[in-house]
């Protein structure tokens, strides 16, 4: 498992990590989240003792990572698809991995066949997509058949089936009681195979928690309903519960549950086209876990600031 | 679950296979092969050019060996030897290949031993490979020069000393620039431009001998024609200035590799 303790870095006067303390554990697939330059990146080559810590530690099993002599047997990790030679084959990749860690040749074949690389292994990497990088990446990361694996954004470059793969690889490692640390910037991604989810922001942690429990933290049950009387709708429910407007005849409710959301309008004589409760997403939680920690936030454009929404 | 099966891994196993790693890493480049390719057809190339002109109607120079076209072509086996190793040391910093690298071998120490290790003892060997073909070559052409025995081996030995101390000053300030340009430049210009420059200004000012002899070109001028920018200059003096050139360099190198960032 990982351990973060009290991380600090800082490149020149930047504190990309703020004294971070969290933990990946076995069994379970945790996201990391955060804005762009919210530091998950940095944290990730810290852990792989890629860059050296200004304070605090991480470790992989109780072990600082370059204390391991073979760490791809305990650790697997695809950081950056793009950081690889591009004149060599993807199997000669592999091959200086397997090499350098006393990994069966045969393995490197195990792993081009496992990430569907196929054929393109015998390829110099300058001519494949992302999509392929990134592949190639999660076979250099299995290869030692480690108990411990990190992504950063592994998703990016992938076609809709190559996504679907992904899903389903890291679903199975966590069933298989390996520690499964992977970052995303694709909210509804990481609902979908997090068990949990450490967010960051501006270097800090903001939450480290269970999926279920970030999204319960929202409050009760929401309600979308769509009227033409939108404006008599939102009165009559001002009292018992938070109301959103969010278009001219569609009202977000917060508080109530559909049934009195129906039978309030009911009471009140507001006619009803739509109602429905509305799910929770994690996008939602994470945007509000961490609005105002966004180190480069866009401003609307003129446009969109104009139309009232 | 685990299918691999854990090893421990001593420090001696350890360097094995980072070495095994390094050697395969230099050679599953088209760079390498290209970069020994040209060298070699330089080389080869000039000392077929060396033989014919001997075997022509002027003949050998008196006294001449089969060993001075050895001894010639040494300093373009020079350049390329300077330019791979440079290229080798940084091709892994400059396409991130670092990363990875990093991954893989997280002991910089045992990275930074292999790396010098293979890189430089591969570049010296094909170097001094080369300069021998080049003598042979001149020997096929003009038989009667002969290649006495004792001389070959002084000048494969002066040879493989300057080929494998420029190879580690080129590692070093590789590891140092971790950029090709930055390293190319800087050893290059050390070992091959500036010894020549300073030789043509230092007419006029006497101190800029001193400067030539220190570098390491001089040294290896010096080392393998027997002649330097200062009449000062020694076998041993030369030896422990191109010496103290390339330990100097690997030492920054090094000290950059262990104690910085992998890619900043």
């Amino acid at each position: 498992m990982i351990s973060v303790r009290g991380l600090t870095k800082r490149y020149g006067g930047v504190r990309a990590v703020d004294d971070l303390t969290f933990d990946v554990v076995p069994g379970k697939v945790t996201g990391f989240l955060g804005p762009n330059g919210a530091g998950r990146s940095t944290t990730m080559r810290v852990v792989m003792g890629l860059d050296r810590p200004t304070a605090g530690t991480a470790t992989v099993g109780g072990r600082r990572y370059d204390e391991i002599a073979a760490p791809l047997r305990e650790v697997g990790a695809l950081l950056d698809a793009d950081a690889m030679h591009p004149g060599r084959t993807g199997r000669a990749h592999l091959r200086l991995a397997a090499l350098s860690n006393g990994i069966p040749r045969t393995r490197v074949d195990d792993v081009i066949d496992q990430v569907g690389l196929g054929p393109a292994a015998r390829r110099r990497v300058k001519g494949y997509s992302l999509g392929m990088r990134q592949r190639l990446g999660i076979a250099a990361a299995l290869l030692g058949d480690p108990r411990v694996l990190l992504f950063d954004e592994p998703m990016n470059g992938l076609d809709l089936d190559g996504v679907r793969w992904i899903r389903e690889l890291l679903r199975g490692f966590a069933a298989e009681g390996r520690a499964v640390l992977v970052s995303s910037h694709l909210m509804s991604e990481v609902q979908m195979i997090a068990d949990r989810v450490v967010v960051i922001g501006r270097g800090r942690l903001i939450a480290d928690a269970d999926v279920d429990d970030v999204l319960r933290g929202l409050g009760g049950p929401r309600v979308r309903v769509r009227t033409t009387c939108a404006s008599d709708l939102e009165r009559a429910l001002a009292d018992h519960a938070a109301v959103e407007r969010t278009g001219p005849d569609e009202l977000e409710v917060t508080g109530l549950d559909t049934a009195a959301v129906g039978d309030a309008a009911h009471a009140a004589g507001v006619p009803l086209h739509h109602l429905a409760e509305v799910e929770h997403s994690l996008e939602r939680a994470y945007l509000s876990l961490t609005a105002g920690s966004a180190d480069h936030q866009g401003r609307p454009t003129a446009a969109s600031a104009g139309d009232g929404r | 679950m685990s299918t691999v099966r854990t090893v421990s891994a001593t420090s001696a196993v350890l360097i094995a296979r980072t070495c095994r790693a390094e050697w395969s890493r230099l050679w599953t480049v088209r760079s390498t092969w290209v970069f020994v390719g040209v060298t070699g057809f330089v080389v080869v190339g000039f000392a077929a050019l060396l033989g014919a002109e001997a075997s022509g109607p002027s003949g050998p120079p008196a006294d001449a060996t089969a060993w001075d076209a050895g001894r010639t072509t040494t300093m373009f086996a020079l350049f390329g030897v300077l330019a791979l190793s440079a290229l080798a040391t940084t091709a892994d910093h400059t396409t991130g290949g670092i990363v990875p690298t990093l991954q893989w071998t997280p002991r910089r120490t045992v990275l930074l031993v292999a790396r010098t290790t293979v890189v430089a003892a591969t570049t010296t060997a094909v170097g001094v490979v080369l300069v021998t073909a080049a003598s042979l070559v001149v020997l096929s052409f003009v038989p009667e020069v002969g290649a006495p025995i004792g001389e070959g081996v002084e000048t494969l030995a002066a040879a493989g000393f300057v080929l494998a101390a420029g190879a580690a000053l080129a590692v070093g300030l590789g590891l140092v620039t971790r950029s090709t340009a930055g390293a190319l430049v800087s050893v290059v210009g050390l070992v091959l431009v500036l010894p020549f420059l300073l030789a043509q200004l230092s007419v006029r000012h006497d101190w800029l001998v001193d400067v030539a002899a220190a570098l390491p070109g001089s040294s290896a001028l010096f080392l393998v024609f027997g002649e330097g920018p200062s009449d000062d200059m020694t076998t041993s003096s030369a030896r422990t200035t191109f010496t103290l050139w390339a330990v100097a360099a690997l030492v920054a190198g090094g000290l950059r590799l262990l104690r910085s960032d992998a890619d900043r």
